[in-house]
């Protein structure tokens, strides 16, 4: 039985009780993820010619003359090891937010939009909002927590990273249902021409011809668009039950790992690539040290 | 005194279902690209017709373009739709409605954004020019049986 308080309704989430050592390895996984992710090659990119984000008030392309260097990077992983450890993490994690956010918004105001960056950048943005709140008490407000939090205070940070991913994968669907006036599921078999640009896309990038069962699916699904319906209609759905990850920790691990599926189907198919969304789903739903616990059912 | 107020907004804000996550989603639905905030709109948009960017030499033959520019095809398309956009913008049309000289300038924009970003090294022998081009896939319609690619500018290398 789920051990979650009487007063505690399965609409109205709030932070599971994640362990200290689930948290630990949270928090490490998290810092490598993060670290990884920021494309620290920021020298191609001497102009921010469609500004985007901060972008638009503030001059980023200082990063493309002086590139975040050794020296740099390696004080980012020194302030990722206080996170880590739990010691001022928001101050730990404060760096690599930093450079995530500025390095990200340069590289989209050039033009093109990437999304491989987005989810994560807000997961660390998230966490060093909640790590640096001090905490009301009736004697005034509790600094001390920003020094050394206590577990509800972790806990609070990752279920801050868990609404970041289930809002991000909810919008995603909604912005399908929107921008289609409905009508996504119905449309999907054109997707079958996405398909194919994808993997020309893939072809003019290294001249690697796709393989011949994927030109067949692309013909398949066009022919039969029912399927095609089923196929990309299940994604939508996953998208937009992304909430579930919220309720309890199996429902964390179903939708983390209909997630996970959906982008190694996604990537399978279609040659787009999102490992990071999909690490971050596997630290913060699967959540192998927690498996335990899950199955057993606890809170 | 400001309690009263306060009371039954408070209990409407607790009663709303994934309240937290609903903000958030309303948030990042109304911000939309603006990094690091998305609506991640990814294939929203469904249409009959896809268009793929590449560059060619001068004889229209493909060149691995990540090895050739660090950048991917996707993205260059993305920035020959960007610029595109803010071509026709200026006169109050779609880019779906763009001229043939329109999306030459465009082209040309990005592959004067591309060309600093030229890995020499990666340039086949005999290269003497660079062409970018695009291609439009139909639903419906064999890539082979479809029209030819529109090549939108072109810059000679120079001699090494």
């Amino acid at each position: 039985m789920i051990a979650r308080s009487s007063a505690s309704k399965w609409w109205q989430p709030r932070p599971l009780e994640w362990g200290p050592f689930e948290m630990f390895v949270m928090r490490a996984a998290f810092a490598v993820l993060a670290f990884v992710n920021i494309k620290w090659e920021t020298a191609p990119y001497t102009e921010q010619k469609f500004p985007n984000g901060i972008a638009r008030f503030v001059d980023l392309t200082w990063l493309g003359h002086h590139p975040p260097g050794d020296l740099t990077q390696y004080g980012v992983m020194v302030c990722l090891v206080l996170y880590v450890i739990g010691l001022f993490p928001a101050l730990g994690l404060l760096p690599t937010a930093f450079f995530a956010t500025v390095i990200g918004t340069l590289l989209n105001s050039q033009g093109a939009i990437n999304h491989s960056w987005q989810m994560v950048t807000m997961m660390g943005l998230a966490q060093v909002a909640v790590y640096a709140w001090p905490r009301r008490t009736d004697m005034g407000r509790n600094w001390t927590v920003l020094a050394r939090p206590d577990l509800q205070r972790h806990r609070q940070a990752v279920f801050a990273v868990l609404t970041v991913i289930a809002a991000s994968y909810v919008v995603c669907g909604v912005v399908k249902v929107v921008n289609s006036d409905g009508l996504w599921i119905q449309k999907a078999p054109l997707l079958a021409v996405q398909l194919l640009k994808t993997h020309y896309s893939h072809f003019y990038d290294t001249l690697e011809l796709p393989p011949q069962w994927l030109q067949d699916i692309t013909a398949f699904l066009l022919e039969y668009p029912w399927i095609a319906r089923i196929v990309f209609g299940a994604g939508l759905v996953i998208e937009l039950l992304g909430f579930v990850i919220l309720i309890n920790r199996r429902w964390a691990f179903v939708g983390g790992v209909a997630i996970i599926a959906l982008h190694l189907s996604i990537s399978r198919l279609m040659n787009l690539n999102f490992e990071a969304h999909m690490f971050a789903v596997l630290i913060y739903c699967v959540n192998l040290p927690g498996l335990r616990k899950m199955v057993r059912g606890e809170a | 005194m400001d309690a009263t107020p306060r009371q039954p907004l408070m209990t409407l804000w607790s009663r709303i279902p994934f309240r937290a996550m609903l903000v958030l989603v309303l948030a990042l639905y109304l911000i939309r690209e603006q990094f690091p905030f998305s609506n991640f709109p990814m294939y929203s948009n469904i249409s009959e017709e896809a268009d793929v960017t590449f560059v060619t030499d001068q004889n229209d033959k493909p060149i691995a373009m990540k090895a050739l520019f660090k950048t991917s095809s996707g993205t260059s398309k993305k920035m020959y739709k960007k610029e595109l956009g803010s071509i026709t913008s200026q006169t109050g049309r779609d880019s779906e409605q763009a001229t043939a000289e329109e999306r030459a300038k465009a082209g040309k924009a990005v592959l004067d954004m591309l060309l600093p970003r030229l890995i020499s090294k990666a340039v086949p022998p005999g290269t003497t020019a660079l062409r970018f081009q695009v291609r439009t896939f139909r639903a419906g319609v064999s890539p082979e049986g479809g029209e030819p690619p529109e090549k939108l500018a072109e810059s000679t290398l120079p001699t090494p």
